[in-house]
């Protein structure tokens, strides 16, 4: 069969069967057998099975159970209020006061998991009423946390990099150095944005707390230190080389029992939720990469991405304009489709093309996620405004509006990274040089 | 009946959780020996050497028990994504013909996993294949698993399709509609 009409067959099928609303893991598999059926005599079954025993039988992807249920336990700890408590003394001065502790809150959380969608509700859950209480203007608190929830992603550990380093084997521990910077860049970018909304809007900013002597402080930034050990532990471990993924995070489910542990708010029945959720969690993403294994592998017969990749190639564009081009079609993919789907979609027909087209494979992985970051806060699918959804009660459009200066803000990130690739890059090539 | 599958559902998901665990204790193993020994040799005393054997291979057979155990469960939390947008904006009578045929459909993509996952079994089998690690596990036991779970998630899809038949909500809709924060939060 052409390869055109052949591609334009898939993409109908794909794009109808996740439309009807069959799960993701399915639609891929029955994308993977249509194409083998048109395309190839190989039969469909025994390579279904082979590929997706061979893309799941992976050592590297026992980080994810490990680093979800750390993020699990987290999660039913008392980390989410003293997480607040802990901040607000230290941002009440700023240019918008304790809207910062929405984005610090965020990145703090964001190095103890793995999810975006788990960082919103932990932060969220606890400083959206208390910001409320406060006067905040519940624009600017909704939209805050639902842009800063993103860095869950982003900064190390992070789901989305698991999944795309297994599925491209490329290392982790890369990967998760390389989230680093541009995780701190975004955050300062918001935290930038929040001072000057803050000096513009005066009269919508109730007036700031009253100050907090020096005791206070020291007592608020003693319930932070506990995690902050963690996160020092887990990424310094994977920095220095001493462990590897998987070791830091069962390092970091234990450090994670012992903090819940100690500070009250996990019993036996909340453990043994934690360790379902996670097995819950895993699943859910297994099922979609075991999809995507059986689709790559198909794709690899039809010979789609390798004709994609060559005529990319014979074209010459620019690197900037490839990436431009596929910015542009990931946030329309971002609307309809979770961030996971994304990714492995992209790998299993996108990336030759951007090999070919001599883009740095773990650069491509920053840029992805992102890409991914922003399909969180577009409607009418996003996770964290879902997420939003369930703690506010206000409809998902209201909510993608408050975002939508921090989806911006996350498009001219990813613009700033295309420039300046080294913002992602430098700091994994210093582990290296050790 | 309905009792016999739930306790089906949550023994395979108890499975995956003790998989699961299994990778955390093993790794523990494996990160404590190195400590041990690296104290020891830095002391100057001779090392221990404890050290999980093959663990890289384990690991990834744990994984895909833990991943594949758990699909029925997963299933019936309404974890599994996938986009609910055309299904809630229909009226009521034409959304459970939709989800009626998206079951269907599911439940026969089940079975052509279910089975092909259990030749690839019969092959290992009869094949005698077995890791290349310093253990040598047969294969037939992590594929095993992972054919068991495919086809209890066959089973957990049919029961689904008989339930949207028979005219109640099926589980997984009834978790989606009714997600709070906490079941979000893995995503």
């Amino acid at each position: 069969m052409e390869l055109l009409p052949l591609s334009l067959i898939l993409v109908a099928v794909l794009f109808a069967l996740l439309a009807a609303g069959l799960w993701v893991g399915f639609a891929l598999m029955a994308v993977g057998l249509v194409a083998m059926e048109l395309a190839t005599p190989a039969p469909a079954g025994a390579v279904f099975a082979t590929k997706v025993w061979g893309a799941l039988n992976i050592w590297d992807l026992t980080a994810l159970p490990m680093f979800i249920w750390m993020g699990e336990i987290l999660f039913r700890s008392r980390l989410s209020s003293d997480m607040f408590t802990g901040l607000a003394p230290f941002t009440r001065r700023l240019p918008g006061g304790l809207l910062h502790a929405n984005i610090l809150g965020c990145a703090l959380f964001a190095a103890v998991s793995g999810s975006s969608a788990a960082t919103t509700a932990t932060v969220g859950r606890m400083s959206l009423p208390e910001l409320k209480a406060r006067g905040y203007d519940d624009r600017m608190s909704i939209g805050t946390l639902a842009g800063s929830g993103t860095f869950g992603f982003l900064i190390p550990p992070s789901i989305i990099l698991i999944v795309y380093g297994a599925a491209t084997e490329q290392s982790i521990a890369r990967l998760f150095l390389a989230g680093v910077l541009p995780g701190l860049m975004l955050a300062a970018m918001f935290a930038g944005y929040v001072m000057i909304w803050a000096m513009l809007n005066r009269d919508r900013l109730p007036d700031p707390e009253p100050s907090i002597p020096w005791r206070g402080k020291l007592r608020a930034a003693a319930l932070l230190l506990p995690t902050v050990f963690l996160i020092v532990a887990v990424i310094g471990s994977i920095y220095a080389g001493l462990a590897s993924p998987t070791e830091a995070a069962v390092i970091g489910v234990l450090g994670a029992l012992v903090i819940s542990g100690s500070t009250g708010g996990l019993d036996r029945a909340g453990f043994a939720a934690s360790a379902k959720g996670a097995a819950q969690t895993t699943c859910m993403i297994a099922f979609i990469l075991a999809g995507a294994a059986f689709l790559t592998g198909a794709m690899g017969f039809t010979g789609i991405p390798r004709s994609l990749a060559a005529w990319i190639g014979e074209q010459g564009f620019s690197q900037y304009a490839l990436l431009t081009a596929l910015l542009l079609f990931f946030i329309v993919l971002g609307f309809f489709l979770d961030g996971i789907s994304i990714v492995v979609l992209t790998t299993s027909v996108i990336l030759p093309m951007v090999l070919a087209a001599g883009i740095d494979p773990i650069w491509f992985g920053i840029f992805l996620v992102l890409v991914v970051e922003m399909s969180q806060i577009t409607p009418p699918v996003g996770f964290n405004l879902f997420v939003l959804q369930s703690i506010t009660g206000r409809d998902i459009f209201s909510i993608a509006r408050a975002a939508l200066p921090f989806f911006l803000l996350l498009v001219v990130a990813t613009a700033i990274l295309t420039v300046f690739p080294q913002i992602a890059l430098w700091l994994p090539g210093t582990m290296l040089s050790r | 009946m309905r009792k016999a599958l739930d306790g089906l559902y949550a023994a395979a998901l108890w499975a995956a959780v003790l998989a699961m665990a299994a990778i955390a204790v093993l790794v523990m193993i494996q990160v404590v020996g190195r400590v041990v020994d690296r104290t020891l040799v830095w002391t100057g005393a001779a090392p221990i050497g404890i050290a999980v054997p093959s663990l890289a291979e384990i690991g990834g057979f744990l994984f895909v028990a833990a991943a594949f155990l758990a699909l029925p469960a997963t299933l019936r939390s309404g974890t599994h994504v996938r986009v609910t947008m055309l299904a809630q904006n229909l009226p009521p009578v034409p959304a459970r013909w939709l989800t009626a045929a998206v079951l269907v459909f599911a439940t026969a993509l089940g079975i052509f996993a279910a089975w092909h996952s259990a030749l690839q079994v019969v092959d290992s089998w009869t094949f005698d294949s077995v890791s290349f690690g310093m253990v040598r596990i047969p294969l037939w036991i992590p594929q095993g698993a992972m054919t068991a779970g495919l086809v209890l998630f066959a089973v957990a899809l049919a029961d689904e399709l008989w339930a949207t038949l028979r005219g109640a909500t099926p589980a997984f809709a009834a978790a989606e509609a009714g997600r709070g924060i906490a079941e979000t939060a893995g995503h």
